[in-house]
This record gives structure tokens, C-alpha cells and sequence, in this order.
């Protein structure tokens, strides 16, 4: 057991303890370390001001893997191990030399810089971007940079900076910051538990699903935290405060995800990212959501476990799931169970999860050959934004003939919701215009949405109707124009 | 951007200076990428200094009864409670009526509105003593919308007015007419920097104040106003601001009052750095607008008479709202003639933070709603909507004089549509746009032309001035001190280059120092897109007048009598870090020398440059004169995609074309030109203030409030420069940039309604503005029904 946390900064070690273990990464770096290269806008993820690069330690390869992560909404308990690149370490590192990197240089040649606010912030995820792509295109880099907000420049500026980045004169973080002594100063203290306590809180950081589900029985209030992309908000703006946290991040067990058996399988604290990477050819409806989901940043830390006991009436993720009737396996004390998710809400972030239990795997079973599935996500703005609607459809047609439907709506209801009667209307019914509109005045009838901030429950209701003639226009083109 | 853009970039004249014209990276671009450019909340922390927050009003409306200091106070690490009581007899203050409570005293006026300062030893110390000042109020009906103020007659300042011609009698008369109201939303500045000072104590009960400012002389006078200093106690000083937008010109005075209030009281440093949250929720944005219009028109699209009424949604206090409607009064013609035409404004008054400055400073309501009526007119006559625009726009010889009585000299405007009709392939595209409408059962396309031509000075007249504070140093290098505030745009690297080509030394040579009350007194804000025009042309003043006693001293040096050439200052020449005199090829000395040897002879080597815009002038009460010393055109084409089942929009293609004289810092200015036209399509489109019943702004980050994000910008975003050396009034004949290209964002919305013009009913669904999603799928959906 160790009761400390050992963090790199721009390759320099820092041995953590007490309070400081306990706050966010960025206040750490401003104001325990005094590098304000980072800065503070929004202080929940959706900015990117504070983006740093996360390097997590890879043992079999002996280097480390550099992701742009939001460093506002990200603690420092979290980060045990890694080493975090600001934009003070771009330059000054032996490899540099001093000497700007490619990004840097070609933000200042091509004026991609105006009040300067939110510059660091691209330059770290310009340069994460190069960390996976020699040459990427000008769609990599707006897929890229979806994070990072720019008052200033109309972004033009910073796609032609990333497009003239010279990347071949661009040395790699890990040869800017020499993975070797890295690695063995962390060594055997990969694998140990980690308990640190302030005055007032107390993290505990396992290694095993075992000791995490322990502890849990123990301190069934513990507040659970992975990927902290909503805990981290919650805090900034004084609306979380716990004793006792548990941390899942180095339960690596978890963390796997694969296609297997016609199945997504993930562990629940799989991230956005590495699922976005694997579902890309096999569930590419899935991945165009996810594309839009949060932000590279978000999605590079944020965990489909997460988004799933999070039970939000508009996580992006839960439609799939619910048509695809996804698996949940909860580990407790007493073993293992299985829920189907649509089972597993039973009202606004209500869930059938018991004390001392914990999600620990996901299984969403792919949707058959002979089944049209279509996703949909609406909001305000299509990159990082929370939805407004989000819907998924999901039928078995032959022919003209609907042979069964499936159809879950969120951001219509305290919880996403699956639509009995609809489906059972459409269930034998032609795939046509008149169907479908026939279908809209039932799914109105299973709905009560809100007005909100984003938006009315008039609109929300119009979205409910078309989309399901979207769908029709989209899977039967020629049939919907007959 | 693209080739065909980039070619055009780099074909534009440059002017023969060695600075001047270039694409000089931005003066503190290492600085921004290295992270080493520090903003307020960067510098380092004094020993004895306190973090600064505040308790607001818990309503919109309402009376304080009572509030509860006691606990907050007993809080450790809490030093100071402080209330209106504290402030002294000056507690309202104003940038132009002296209207707006510092703390709030008895009345409540919007929500958050500042009531209790807390200063504390830590941060933690500062929350806690917030959380435990209770204040005990009682609410009343807030006024949350310009249609209930105009009902219940809340109004801020007069009723204003420009008129031309009998825009009555001509619309009566006319063969056609419509008439409609336009509903038009607000803004965030969404500077990425939030409002941010901090305040030193001094000798002699002076205060140094360093704040995020636009405006360095207003922060002066109103913290020795509401402190009870006088003027020459206080300084305040601005290095730099991660944005403002207008922002900044006013909203900066509370957070700087509060610092600089804490640091008098305790004699201790003092900072307050507002987070996100707090600053969109208690700051002004930009005034949300109703547009009553009635117009009239002959068949082929001539329109002969317009009248508007426009009401602004001034919020809780007058702040700059009145000057806002004076310029969107001065903008309803946009680039138009209008015989008769007749434009009224009224600043209504409502429980939300005041309203204040935003880029563009009412003329983009004045746009959006005179370009809605264009649309609409196109569409109710089936003409395109181009033609009807090149119809009216402003003439060379004739039909060009303003509804104001100002003469529009130096337009462009018609040759400026005709050129991006051209390069964007306007017409073709536009008569493809039926064919692709009715066999596209997903999308719906459109697209229009709106152009812009944007008044260039303050309309208040002794605005239009500015200083600057010019030291030259023995070793040939040189410092210049303006009121010019930099928040990005660009202006200090402008400044540099100006002064360099003045000496005929490097850029490096120069250095722009940071703006501060004690190098440059009684300054105007950074504004009106006119911070290079005054700034600039006073920074060359004062070097010319170095450069004058330098050439009169070089003229001594280089006279050689026994070859009869006598001192000649009018020979002497600056270039290439050289002085020497013409007619002596070869007789140069290095500028540093110069210096040095002018410094032994007592020749000084600082002064203080002025300028004062001239010819400049505006009666507010008849609503006739001329405002402004030029025009800034330009024209842009966009075309939008709409989602027939969402009504989720995007913009695939976006071409604009600018009028900026010629430039000083080309990709300086084209920075300003895209990122104006892409804060303006932010406005039009996705940004959306939602306010709930009780004036809760909803909307109050990054999570709610949608800035348009780097996809959403056009994947084809043509930009260009028109080519342009007439404009003799400004510095270098260069043309103000700043907010010009945020009015062209109006096109994306334009090309909205063009879409919508293509569905089958003849259902005028009257889209307002901004065009969300939700507002299209409206639309959409009333058409459909109707």
C-alpha cells in the first residue's frame, strides 16, 4: 500500500501526498507549480483551454502512450504513473532543445493565435494529434480539435497551422521525454494500492476488481470515479463533495474492450476512444455517434461504464444499448449477475445497482444481418454537445414488411425509453410514408418530454415523429420517393 | 482556407515600407504559443494578497429587506464583508447616464446582480464566506423580454429617430407592401479570458490597478469616482486580454471596483478573477432586438419606402445602449438606398444585466433585420434575391446619399457583389438550387449574398481622438505607449510596423509597452474597429515628430558647405537602420548613432503624438450629420444545408470579399475577417441566450452556450481581399476590420430563409433569428402544416 501518488511533469517526478492529491490536474500545474501555460476557462471539459497531454505508462513496449486529455476536470489521484506534457515542456525538453516544436512554430507562421487564451490548449492537442498521425488530413484535424474552442480566429487559421506543420522536423514525446527512467522510477509501484488522505477526504486507488468490489462493500457511500468527465464538472461547480473516493483507473482489467462472439465487450471502464477505434467497421452507425460524442479529450478518458450508471436521460451511448439489449454484468461481494439494460433504469438516475456493487462489463451484441439500425443525435451544435434528442431504430424488414421494430428515444423522459406500442403497431406493417406517419402519432402518445435549455417539448415531440421518417427516407430511398 | 483564397491573399498591394504590408506574426504570438504570455490571472501572487468574490441578488426584481454579514465575517481566512455601505456617496456610476448601482442599495435589478464583497486569505475561505452571507429579500414580477417592457413602457433614454424623404405617403402609394416583425436574439462575448483586476495599494492613497480592459480610462475614472480619489491617484494598466469583443469597453468597471475597493479598505493586494459561470451569468451581452418594419415596393423589386421600429433589450441599467441604437439606427440602410425611409429606436428596459458592447455595436440587428425584409421581398415577388439587392444599392452619382445626409464617397458596393457573384459562382448555383430542392428528399439548400458597409468612428464625437507616448533610446531602439488596448486584433503588431517604417528601422527595433493611464491620460476605449485608426495614426505622429528634430540635427551633420550643400532636414532619409542625406550617396550613419550623438547635443528624443479624426459629427437629436470619416465594405455568399427532418443546418460553402483599403498586416486583417464572419454566424445560427421564467440565465457555459466549434466552420471558406488604394483618410490608407466582417455572418441566416422559400406553401413561417435547429425545424413544420 502506498499513500502517495507518483506523477510526472514534462518528465520532472513529483512525489504527491495529502490535499494536493485531491485537486484537479490543472489547478496543480498552476498553482502548486507555478506553470500557467495552462489556462482555465470553463472548468468542465468543454473548452479545452487546459488540454495537456497524458502519457500513461506501457510497460511491454517501454514507452508511453500520449493522449490530449482536459486537464480541469481530471485529478491528480487519477494520474498515478503517468507524465502530463504542458505547453511550458514543448520546447524545453533535451530533444528541443529550446527550439519550438513544428505545432508551435506553424501557429505563429500561419497568425493561428490572436488573444492567445485558448492557444496553449491547441497546441497540446495539435500535438497530441501528431502523436498518432504523421501526416494527418485536413479532416483529422478538425475531428482533432473539437474540443478546443477559438473566439478569435474563426479556426481557419489553426487548420492551416496543423496543415503546414512541418511534422517530419517533429520529434515524438517519447523522445522529447525518455520513457526508460520513467519507467523503472515507477517499477514495482504499478501494481501497488494506493491510499491517500487529506484532512478532510480520503482516495483509494486498487489495482483488481477484487480489492475494488472489497472496498466497496466496505464503504458502500464511496463515490465511485473513472473517468471523472461528469465528477470532475460536479466538483468544479461545488456540487460534489464526498469523504471517500474510489478510483478505477488502474484496474486495467477493466479497462479492456473486443469484438467477440458478434458482441461488443467492454469492461467498464473501457474509454470512448479505444471503443470508437475498435467498433469502427463493424457498428459504423455507432461510430459516427461517437465521433460527435464529447470531445477527443473527453472521449480519450471518458468510460462507457460511466455513461451508463451516470443515467442520464440523454447519454449519447444508452439507445444502441437499449435496442441491441445490452448485458450488464454487476460485480458484487456476492458475485456476479446479469441485467439487460432495459431493465436496469427504473427512474431518473434511479438504476438497479445495490450497495456494494459495481458495473464492471458491458456485452452489446451486434445487430443481425437481416436488421437496418440507425442512430441519431441531435443538438444545438454537432461536435461536444450534450443531445437534445437522441434515438435509436432498429428493424427487421423483408421485403416492404416491417417483421419487427425496436425504437428507443432519450431525452424524452426521465430515462431513455423503449416504445411498446409503436413498435408493436409498426411490427407487420409496410415500411412506407403512411406507416410511418401513423407511427409518429403513437410514439407522441409514449413520450413526455421537457422544455429545457435545449430545448422545447414541442420540438422534442416534432423530432420523435421525423425521425422515424428519416429513417424511412434513409434505409428505403427509392420506396419512400414511390 | 484554399489555394484560389490563399493566391488572392498574396496578390494584394503591399506598400513600399518595410514593415508595413507584411504578415508580421502577432507581436506576442511566441508568447501565446509557448504559454508564456501571462494574462491577469497568470501573475504571480504578492505575499499579502486576497482573492476577491461576491454574493448577487438572488432575484430579477425585488427589494433587499435585510443582509445577514455576521457569519460570513466569522469565517477564518475572511477579512473583509463589504456592502454598498462601504462604498461612500458614489455608488452609481455609468458610462453614459449615471444610472447603474456599483453594489445593489435596496432595489434588486437582476439576478446576480453584485451585493456583498468577500475578500479572504484563501480561496476556500472566500466560498465559505460567500455561502454564509444570507440575504433576506423580497421578490417582485421581473420584465424579461422587450415585448413586456414595451407593454409596461420601461424604457431607457429617448426615443430616437432618422428620417428621410415621406416613407408614409411612399409606402402608402406603393403597388406592394409588407410588413412583419422580426425578432432578433442576443449574444455572448464569450471572451475565453473571463473578467478579471487586480488592485495594488500605494503612497498616498493611490491605487495601481491591473484589469482586462478595453477601456484603461474609463476604469480610472470610475475607481476614483466611486472611491472618492482623484483621477491622478489611480493608474490602471492593461498588458493584454484573452479576448473581449466589446465585452470589455464597460463590464470590466464592477470587477475592477471591487479589487480596488478591497485594496483600499484592507491596504492589501487584492484579485478577482470571475469564473465562467459568474461572468456570463451577471455580464451584458449583446441586446436582444424586435424589429416592427413596413415597406414598400414597385414590382421589379425598387423598394420606395421603409419604415422601422426598433426596440433593444437594454437590461437593468443604461450602460452603452443608447450609442448601440444610435449605430443600429445609423445601419438599417445597410448598403441600400432609401428615398424615404424613416428608422426609430428605443432602448427598452428589463431585469438582466445591462447590455453593452459587442462587435458590430447594433449594426448587425440593423442588417439582419433590413436583410430579412430583402428576403422576404424576393420572395413574395419569385425574383432573386441578388438582383433585388444590386437594385438598391447605393449609387455612384446619384441615389447615394445616406438617410442621415451623409455622402456614401468611396463606394464599392456594387462592384464588390458583381466581383464575389463572379468568383463564387453565385448565378450558376443559384439556378441549380430548384432542380436540387425538388429531387433531394433529405436536404434542403440554400443560398444568398448579403453585403455589409459598416460606418467607420465613434458616432460620439470626442471619442474620435487618441495619443501616444513615443520614447526613442540611445541605442536606436524605441517604445510606444498608446490608450490601444490589445485583446488579439492585432493592434500593437500594427503599431510596431507603423513606427519601424517611420525610423526606417527593423520591427524589432520597436516595442509596444503595455497601456497604462500613466503614459497616455483621457483615452478613448478600443472600439469601433477604430483602435489602428486613432492609435496608429497618433503613434506616427508622435515619431514624425522625433523624426523631424532628428533630421534637423542629421542635416547639420551631413551639411558639407565646401561642396555647397547646405542643411537640407527635407534630404535627410530613414531607411534600412541608416539616416543620411540623399544627395550624398554613401554618407549614412547608423540611426543608433544618430541617437546617441542627438542625445550628447540635448536633442530630445520622446514625444507625444495626438490625432484627431477630422470632419466628423452627428446630431443625435435631428438624426442628420456625418458620423463617419469612411465606409468598411464588403460581401459575402453562403450556402446552407438544412436536414428536412431535424432542421439541423450546415454550411458547406462560404465566400466572402472585403474592402479594407490597403493593409497594414494582411494576415492580421484576414485573422479578423474570419474570425468575425465566424462569431457572426455563430449568432445567427446556434448561439442562444435561454433565459427561465424567473431570469436564470440557463445558458451560462460552454455546456449550454454553443460557440460555433472548429466543424463547424464552412469545409469550402473562401476569403479575399478587394483590392483597394482610395481610402486617403486613415493611417497608410489602410481601413478598419475589426467588426465589419461579423455582419456578414447575416448571409448564413439569409441563405436559411432562401432555403425555406423553396418548400411549397406560400406560408410566410417568419424564421427569426438565431436560426437553431429548433427554430428551422418550426418552420419546417408550419410549412408543412399550412
Amino acid at each position: 500500500m502506498r499513500d502517495y501518488i507518483l506523477l510526472f511533469v514534462n518528465g520532472k517526478r513529483n512525489r504527491i501526498d495529502g490535499a494536493d492529491a485531491f485537486r484537479t490536474v490543472s489547478d496543480f500545474l498552476r498553482g502548486v507549480l507555478n506553470l500557467c501555460g495552462t489556462k482555465i476557462v470553463c472548468s468542465e471539459g468543454d473548452c479545452g483551454s487546459c488540454s495537456v497531454l497524458c502519457g500513461t505508462p506501457d510497460f511491454q513496449n517501454r514507452r508511453f502512450s500520449y493522449k490530449p486529455i482536459d486537464s480541469c476536470i481530471r485529478f491528480v489521484y487519477q494520474l498515478d504513473g503517468c507524465n502530463i506534457v504542458t505547453v511550458e515542456g514543448l520546447a524545453d525538453n533535451e530533444v528541443q532543445g529550446g527550439k519550438l516544436n513544428c505545432v508551435q512554430q506553424a501557429m505563429i507562421d500561419c497568425h493561428g493565435s490572436q488573444c492567445g487564451f485558448c492557444t496553449p490548449g491547441f497546441v497540446m492537442a495539435m500535438t497530441g494529434i501528431l502523436e498518432d498521425s504523421n501526416s494527418p488530413s485536413e479532416n483529422d484535424w478538425r475531428r482533432g480539435l473539437t474540443g478546443n474552442l477559438c473566439r478569435c480566429t474563426g479556426y481557419s487559421p489553426i487548420i492551416e497551422a496543423g496543415l503546414r506543420s512541418d511534422t517530419k522536423s517533429s520529434a515524438s514525446m517519447n523522445d522529447c521525454f525518455e520513457p526508460t527512467a520513467m519507467l523503472d522510477a515507477i517499477g514495482n509501484a504499478a501494481s501497488q494500492e494506493i491510499t491517500v488522505t487529506s484532512n478532510t477526504q480520503t482516495i483509494y486507488s486498487p489495482t483488481t476488481i477484487d480489492q475494488a468490489v472489497q472496498y466497496l462493500v466496505q464503504y458502500p457511500e464511496v463515490k465511485i470515479v473513472a473517468g471523472a468527465t461528469d465528477v470532475g464538472v460536479q466538483f468544479n461547480k461545488g456540487n460534489c463533495e464526498a469523504e471517500v473516493w474510489l478510483d478505477l483507473n488502474r484496474v486495467w482489467s477493466m479497462k479492456t474492450v473486443s469484438l467477440t462472439g458478434g458482441a461488443i465487450v467492454a469492461g467498464a471502464g473501457a474509454t470512448w476512444s479505444d471503443i470508437e477505434i475498435l467498433i469502427e467497421n463493424d457498428l459504423p452507425q455507432f461510430h459516427q455517434i461517437l465521433t460527435w460524442f464529447g470531445s477527443p479529450q473527453i472521449r480519450n478518458v471518458g468510460t462507457i461504464g460511466g455513461n451508463i450508471v451516470n443515467a442520464s436521460p440523454i447519454a449519447d451511448s444508452l439507445p444502441l444499448m437499449f435496442v441491441c439489449n445490452a448485458e450488464l454484468q454487476l460485480t458484487g461481494g456476492d458475485g456476479t449477475r446479469e441485467v439487460n439494460i432495459n431493465d436496469f433504469y427504473q427512474g431518473y438516475k434511479k438504476f438497479d445497482l445495490q450497495p456494494g456493487e459495481l458495473l464492471s462489463q458491458i456485452r452489446i451484441p451486434l445487430p443481425e444481418d437481416d436488421e437496418e439500425l440507425r442512430l441519431y443525435k441531435i443538438s444545438r451544435r454537432q461536435d461536444l454537445d450534450i443531445s437534445s434528442f437522441t434515438g435509436a431504430i432498429k428493424m427487421k424488414l423483408s421485403g416492404r414488411k416491417i417483421r419487427s421494430a425496436v425504437i428507443a428515444y432519450g431525452a424524452v423522459g426521465p430515462v431513455v425509453l423503449r416504445l411498446p406500442k409503436t413498435e408493436s403497431f409498426l411490427a407487420g406493417k409496410e415500411l412506407n410514408e403512411e406507416t410511418m406517419v401513423a407511427a409518429g402519432e403513437i410514439v407522441v402518445s409514449e413520450i413526455k418530454p421537457i422544455t429545457d435549455v435545449r430545448g422545447g417539448d414541442e420540438y422534442r415531440l416534432q423530432l420523435a415523429r421525423n425521425v422515424l421518417l428519416k429513417f424511412l427516407h434513409e434505409v428505403r430511398p427509392e420506396g419512400a420517393l414511390a | 482556407m484554399n489555394e484560389h483564397s490563399q493566391n488572392l491573399l498574396e496578390r494584394v498591394k503591399v506598400l513600399d515600407g518595410k514593415s508595413v504590408g507584411k504578415s508580421i506574426p502577432h507581436d506576442s504570438a511566441i508568447g501565446h504559443v509557448t504559454g508564456s504570455a501571462p494574462y491577469i490571472d497568470d501573475l504571480p501572487r504578492r505575499v499579502d494578497e486576497l482573492f476577491v468574490g461576491f454574493a448577487g441578488s438572488p432575484f430579477a426584481a425585488g427589494k433587499i429587506v435585510s443582509v445577514e454579514l455576521d457569519d460570513a465575517q466569522k469565517v477564518e481566512g475572511v477579512v473583509c464583508v463589504l456592502t454598498h455601505n462601504d462604498v461612500g456617496p458614489h455608488n452609481i456610476f455609468g458610462p453614459l447616464f449615471c444610472d447603474e448601482p456599483f453594489l445593489a442599495d435596496g432595489e434588486l435589478l437582476y439576478i446576480g446582480q453584485p451585493l456583498v464583497i468577500v475578500a479572504a486569505e484563501t480561496q476556500a475561505a472566500l466560498a465559505e464566506g460567500i455561502n454564509r452571507i444570507v440575504i433576506n429579500a423580497t421578490a417582485s414580477e421581473p420584465v424579461l423580454s422587450v415585448d413586456e417592457a414595451i407593454k409596461q413602457k420601461k424604457f431607457i433614454g429617448p426615443r430616437r429617430q432618422i428620417k428621410c424623404g415621406d416613407p408614409e405617403t411612399a409606402i402608402n402609394n406603393a403597388p406592394e407592401k409588407l410588413s412583419g416583425t422580426f425578432y432578433i436574439g442576443g449574444q455572448e462575448q464569450f471572451y475565453l479570458e473571463s473578467q478579471a483586476a487586480i488592485a495594488f495599494p500605494g503612497e498616498q492613497d493611490q491605487l495601481i490597478v491591473h484589469s482586462s480592459t478595453q477601456n484603461t480610462t474609463e476604469i480610472q475614472t470610475m475607481v476614483a469616482e466611486v472611491l472618492g480619489l482623484s483621477m491622478h491617484q489611480v493608474v490602471c494598466i492593461c498588458k493584454r486580454m484573452g479576448g473581449a469583443f466589446g465585452g470589455k469597453e464597460t463590464q470590466a468597471v464592477i470587477p475592477a471596483l471591487m479589487v480596488s475597493l478591497v485594496a483600499q479598505r484592507t491596504g492589501r493586494a487584492a484579485r478577482i478573477v470571475y469564473d465562467k459561470d459568474t461572468d456570463m451569468c451577471v455580464t451584458g451581452k449583446r441586446h436582444a432586438y424586435v424589429c416592427n418594419w413596413e415597406v414598400g415596393f414597385k414590382p421589379d423589386g425598387q423598394i420606395v419606402g421603409l419604415k422601422c421600429d426598433f426596440y433593444s433589450d437594454g437590461g437593468a441599467a443604461a450602460d452603452l445602449s443608447t450609442s448601440v441604437m444610435e449605430r443600429t439606427l445609423l445601419h438599417a440602410d445597410n448598403s441600400y438606398f432609401f428615398e424615404h425611409a424613416q428608422f426609430n429606436g428605443q432602448v427598452c428596459k428589463t431585469n438582466v444585466p445591462p447590455n453593452t458592447a459587442f462587435r458590430g455595436f447594433g449594426g448587425p440587428q440593423a442588417v439582419a433585420a433590413t436583410e430579412n425584409i430583402i428576403e422576404r421581398i424576393a420572395e413574395y415577388l419569385k425574383i432573386d434575391a441578388f438582383d433585388l439587392r444590386l437594385k438598391n444599392t447605393y449609387g455612384q452619382t446619384d441615389r447615394n446619399v445616406t438617410p442621415y445626409g451623409q455622402l456614401f464617397s468611396g463606394n464599392h458596393m456594387s462592384e464588390i457583389m458583381e466581383t464575389l457573384a463572379e468568383s463564387s459562382n453565385y448565378r450558376h448555383r443559384v439556378a441549380k438550387l430548384p432542380g436540387r430542392n425538388s429531387t433531394d428528399r433529405m436536404n434542403l439548400h440554400g443560398i444568398s449574398m448579403t453585403p455589409v458597409k459598416f460606418g467607420i468612428s465613434f458616432t460620439t464625437k470626442f471619442l474620435n481622438q487618441a495619443n501616444a507616448l513615443v520614447n526613442v533610446y540611445t541605442d536606436g531602439t524605441i517604445q510606444v505607449s498608446t490608450g490601444g488596448t490589445e485583446m488579439g486584433q492585432g493592434l500593437n503588431t500594427k503599431i510596431r510596423q507603423l513606427v519601424a517604417d517611420e525610423f526606417g528601422v527593423g520591427y524589432s527595433s520597436v516595442i509596444v509597452m503595455p497601456t497604462s493611464t500613466e503614459k497616455n491620460n483621457n483615452t478613448s476605449p478600443t472600439a469601433a474597429s477604430a483602435g489602428t485608426d486613432l492609435n496608429g495614426a497618433a503613434a506616427v505622429n508622435g515619431s514624425q515628430i522625433i523624426k523631424k528634430r532628428l533630421a534637423d540635427f542629421a542635416a547639420e551633420i551631413f551639411a558639407s558647405p565646401e561642396k555647397g550643400l547646405i542643411p537640407s532636414p527635407d534630404h535627410i532619409e530613414f531607411a534600412g537602420g541608416i539616416v543620411s542625406d540623399v544627395r550624398q550617396p554613401g554618407s549614412g550613419i547608423p540611426f543608433s548613432e544618430l541617437c546617441n550623438r542627438a542625445r550628447l547635443e540635448r536633442i530630445d528624443l520622446g514625444a507625444r503624438g495626438f490625432y484627431k479624426t477630422p470632419g466628423v459629427d452627428f446630431n443625435r437629436e435631428t438624426g442628420k450629420g456625418n458620423p463617419f470619416l469612411y465606409y468598411t465594405q464588403g460581401a459575402a455568399v453562403a450556402e446552407v444545408s438544412i436536414d428536412r427532418f431535424t432542421g439541423e443546418l450546415t454550411v458547406p460553402r462560404v465566400d466572402l470579399l472585403m474592402d479594407i483599403g490597403k493593409s497594414i498586416n494582411p494576415k492580421v486583417d484576414m485573422g479578423q475577417i474570419t474570425g468575425g464572419f465566424i462569431q457572426g454566424m455563430g449568432w445567427v445560427t446556434a448561439e442562444c441566450l435561454v433565459y427561465d421564467e424567473k431570469g436564470n440565465l440557463l445558458s451560462h457555459s460552454p455546456t449550454t452556450y454553443k460557440i460555433p466549434a472548429i466543424t463547424d466552420v464552412p469545409p469550402e471558406f473562401n476569403c479575399a481581399f478587394f483590392p483597394n488604394d482610395d481610402n486617403l483618410h486613415c493611417v497608410r490608407r489602410s481601413k478598419a476590420v475589426g467588426e465589419p466582417p461579423l455582419l456578414l455572418g447575416v448571409a448564413a441566416w439569409a441563405a436559411v430563409k432562401n432555403a425555406l422559400s423553396f418548400l411549397p406553401s406560400d406560408h410566410d413561417p417568419n424564421l427569426s433569428l438565431p436560426a437553431t435547429g429548433e427554430e428551422i425545424l418550426r418552420c419546417l413544420t408550419e410549412q408543412a402544416n399550412g
